[in-house]
């Protein structure tokens, strides 16, 4: 009996991982079929030839390698900054001692409250005065430190023991050097988690970078996905190869990282 | 040389809290000191003060000479060993080690050469390329010793080293830091709340209660000299036994207990001003005898016993506090049996009950 709901749930996990994971395959397939042999009826999971002809044309004519690029610096940029600053706010919010740290810490986690959306058109208007607008830094700067990333890191550096620090410091240590030589290599796990988050999260976004990058030169591959939607409605394939661009990267990244994501996610969930 | 002064050293924490009362201390170059005491006592604090760790909110520390006040621990030349070890978990076990030397730029042929002489002393050379999550609770503890022994620094403090720690690795530890002591010929200051380590490992105790010291001696004149019923209480295991009573005139000036049960003449030079005061009289389970030629006899019954082999711990009430008894073992001993005892009033100690003040 036990054999047979072992195999019953080993089934309906692989039936919702091919329903999952149809689309993808489709994504795929679709991108190296020619123009308009997604329509066809009865539609095809596979192509009959293989045709690279879209991505030779989304790399040359419209100008994909550049929107790769900014999405990869804005994405690589938000996450170096949003690492560094967070992992020193987090650790100075759990292991320093300064006054008025705890009610600060409560008014930085209550604006948590406040949806995201409320505050695009001041920040836009920050950003325009500080001329940062049709730059990387529009998006890098506003996602530098959040609260959520402090809230993450604190967190888990509230599970390093003082005496740890302490020790370091009677080793002579600096307090530069007992955040990058101890702290930060502790905090690796959680880092890598934070990490990905802010990875994934800037190189989706779509909506911001609409607003900031006005220029076309300097769009993401969401927005410029978004522009290559509405010029080429008609051609499926060269969207779905559009779609496998931008899905790759971040595809990639998730599952170099995976191991640790999720050590992140379950460290301190128990006592060991 | 490298003698560690304390004066009129203080602690206070924000909200009046205070941890530490204005301690005067002088250890000497080479001494090993231990500071004991219940939990809370200001023990930890005083030693983290002396390391740096926690400010100095009065008096002044002298590390060698020089005023450490405002000194940061890591220009302060000493080492610290952790009660939870506080090992670095990314590192090797070498790198543990040298790290303190790495961060003094020392060259890396010295570093080798320290980390693995310190390795030597400590019996770990096979461990040095082990992380620690890969050592026994014993192991962790001699690297975190060899970590501050690397360093060669004027003082090392220890923060309770032992106490996590099984009691067979405990002793067999105990040992060996009383023997890296006589070898390294360092001034160490340690803390402790067992005082079996404190008798057995220090040239002095500085015995603590409330924030207070309130005696430093050597371990022989702590247990022989108590000045108060604290520290009579404290040094020694198992603890001195205390009888409540008062003085009486009635036909001389005696000592009796609150039921009655104990009489005892007392001179009357010291103890007649003493006359209708409380007084509480201590004394320790091995001045308690069943000899037959012992005077001053009185008939208990046993309640507990623990045999230990060489001795029996014999436990009986007088005026219903419980006693507790070192002595010879007989096949006699039983719960329940009557026997008679004698105290030995060579061994009295009368305190003050109010004050808790040693009067004799």
């Amino acid at each position: 009996m036990a054999k047979v709901k072992k195999y019953l749930v080993l089934a309906l996990v692989i039936f919702v991982a091919v329903i999952t994971f149809l689309p993808f395959l489709w994504m795929v397939s679709a991108s190296f079929m020619p123009t308009g042999a997604s329509n066809t009826y009865p539609p095809k999971l596979f192509p009959e030839k293989f045709d690279f002809s879209h991505y030779q044309v989304l790399f040359s004519r419209l100008n994909l390698t550049r929107y790769l690029l900014n999405s990869i610096i804005i994405s690589l940029g938000a996450t170096f900054f949003s690492l560094f600053l967070n992992s020193m706010g987090g650790y100075a919010f759990a292991k320093f001692r300064f006054s008025k740290k705890e009610s600060l810490f409560k008014f930085l986690l209550s604006s948590m409250i406040i949806p995201g959306q409320v505050t695009m058109l001041p920040v836009f208007l920050l950003l325009k005065n500080m001329g940062l607008i049709n730059t990387y830094w529009a998006i890098i700067v506003p996602g530098m430190a959040s609260i959520f990333g402090i809230f993450l890191i604190r967190q888990y550096a509230f599970s390093i023991p003082d005496s740890m620090i302490e020790a370091a410091k009677m080793d002579g240590a600096t307090e530069l050097q007992i955040y990058l030589k101890v702290i930060l290599p502790l905090c690796k796990p959680i880092l890598v988690t934070l990490g990905l988050f802010t990875f994934m999260g800037t190189w989706n976004d779509f909506l911001w970078p609409l607003i900031v990058m006005t220029d076309s030169n300097m769009y993401t591959l969401p927005v410029a996905l978004a522009n290559l939607s509405s010029e080429h409605v008609q051609d499926t394939e060269m969207l779905m190869a559009g779609s496998v661009i931008t899905i790759v990267p971040v595809l990639i990244v998730f599952l170099a990282l995976q191991k640790y994501y999720i050590k992140g996610i379950m460290m301190g969930s128990v006592k060991e | 040389m490298s003698e560690v002064i304390l004066k009129n050293v203080g602690k206070v924490y924000e909200g009046k809290n205070r941890a530490v009362q204005s301690v005067n201390l002088e250890i000497n170059d080479k001494e090993f000191v231990l500071l004991v005491g219940p939990s809370g006592c200001g023990k930890s604090t005083t030693l983290r003060m002396v390391a740096g760790l926690e400010e100095i909110t009065e008096g002044e520390i002298y590390i060698d000479g020089k005023l450490v006040n405002d000194i940061p621990p890591k220009d302060r030349d000493i080492a610290m060993v952790f009660q939870n070890y506080a090992l670095y978990p990314h590192m090797t076990v070498f790198e543990n080690m040298a790290f303190g030397l790495k961060l003094r730029k020392f060259p890396m042929e010295k570093i080798n050469e320290r980390v693995n002489e310190a390795a030597k002393i400590l019996s770990i050379e096979h461990l040095l390329e082990r992380k620690p999550k890969q050592l026994s609770g014993g192991q962790r503890q001699r690297v975190a010793v060899g970590r501050a022994i690397v360093r060669k620094p004027k003082v090392f403090l220890f923060d309770e080293p032992l106490s996590n720690l099984d009691a067979k690795l405990r002793v067999q530890m105990r040992t060996e830091l009383a023997r890296l002591h006589h070898q390294l010929e360092t001034t160490v200051v340690y803390v402790t709340h067992d005082q079996t380590e404190a008798m057995t490992l220090g040239n002095r105790i500085v015995v603590m209660k409330d924030g207070i010291v309130q005696q430093v001696d050597s371990p022989l004149n702590l247990y022989n000299n108590p000045v108060n019923q604290f520290v009579a209480g404290f040094i020694g295991s198992p603890a001195m036994n205390f009888i409540e009573g008062k003085i009486v005139n009635d036909d001389g000036i005696k000592f009796t207990s609150e039921m009655n049960v104990l009489q005892i003449p007392l001179d009357e030079k010291v103890f007649s001003k003493y006359v209708n005061s409380k007084i509480t009289l201590g004394i320790r389970p091995e001045h308690f005898s069943d000899e037959d030629n012992a005077l001053n006899k009185i008939r208990i019954t046993l309640d507990v016993v623990e045999q230990m082999g060489n001795e029996v711990f014999a436990h009986f009430a007088i005026d219903g506090k419980p006693i507790i008894s070192r002595l010879k073992p007989k096949d006699t001993f039983r719960i329940g049996a009557e026997v008679e005892i004698s105290l030995d009033k060579n061994h009295f100690y009368f305190f003050e009950s109010e004050t808790g003040s040693r009067i004799v």
